[in-house]
């Protein structure tokens, strides 16, 4: 199977969220981020290594130091995708809510058809 | 964590009058298909293990008004309180479909298990809360980051 490479890999391990978390406010290098984190020093990588190939992550190179700094752009396409089917949700109800309004006043119309009779 | 997409509405209607939107096949066609599309089928069979069939036919302009179908799988009915049912895209028969074969994009969930439940909040007025989780493919891994939260503080930090 083809390795995938995209926001929603990106985010899907708790790891990689902390490591986005550590790095959101402030640029950090690898042994900062690597500090926090109970797993060896390859396991950071290899997430920061998947990081940046989503998008996510961006290194640059100060001095002799690589500093991780963090992309925010992609994750709208996480957005982008649970705005989608919240809006077909939302217009679902929509319907729905029109739906039982005219089926309650068939329903009271009916009923005062009912009385008068 | 696995929790993915909740919406919530209340309706000026009693409970009973709800929970028949999802159990009465001609209330089912009103309110199932986007917007500008009809839905055709509701093959309704409304019960634990049962399977129902919906569809959704676009404008002719759209697809050339292909008709296409899901099926909801019963997984749990407790009347006038919640409905559990499994989501999937489907032939005509009712018979599940790999979404990619119908063209969906490969992170198109298989398998979507829908969550309704309702509350009556006081008389003649309805709660009712759907919750989509994705227990397969690409989108489930992305579900389980604790979505609400993330997201918005994600958000937060993009937009400052």
């Amino acid at each position: 199977m083809e390795i995938r490479r995209d926001v929603f890999q990106a985010i899907a391990d708790p790891t990689r969220r902390e490591i986005m978390d550590l790095v959101a406010h402030r640029s950090l290098n690898l042994n900062s981020i690597a500090e926090h984190f109970d797993v060896s020093r390859q396991a950071v990588s290899l997430h920061i290594k998947i990081l940046t190939e989503c998008g996510l992550l961006v290194i640059k190179q100060q001095g002799r130091e690589r500093y991780c700094e963090a992309k925010f752009r992609q994750l709208h396409e996480v957005s982008d995708w649970i705005e989608k089917h919240r809006v077909l949700w939302d217009k679902r109800l929509d319907r729905m809510d029109s739906l039982l309004n005219e089926l309650q006043s068939k329903g009271k119309k009916r009923n005062r058809l009912n009385k008068n009779k | 964590m696995e929790k993915q997409i909740t919406v919530t509405r209340v309706f000026n209607a009693p409970v009973e009058l709800v929970w028949k939107t999802w159990t009465d096949p001609e209330l089912v066609k009103r309110w199932w298909g986007p917007d500008m599309f009809t839905c055709p089928t509701a093959k309704i069979d409304f019960r634990v293990g049962g399977k129902s069939i919906v569809s959704m036919k676009g404008p002719e302009a759209f697809d050339g008004g292909k008709e296409h179908f899901s099926i909801w799988s019963y997984r749990e009915i407790i009347p006038l309180k919640k409905i559990e049912f499994i989501q999937n895209l489907a032939d005509a028969e009712g018979n599940k479909m790999n979404p990619v074969a119908l063209g969906m994009p490969p992170d198109f969930p298989e398998d979507v298990r829908t969550l309704v439940t309702f509350k009556e909040i006081e008389k003649g007025k309805t709660e009712m809360t759907v919750t989509e989780f994705a227990d397969m493919g690409q989108m489930a891994k992305f579900a389980q980051m604790g979505l609400d939260q993330s997201i918005a503080k994600m958000d937060a930090i993009f937009v400052s």
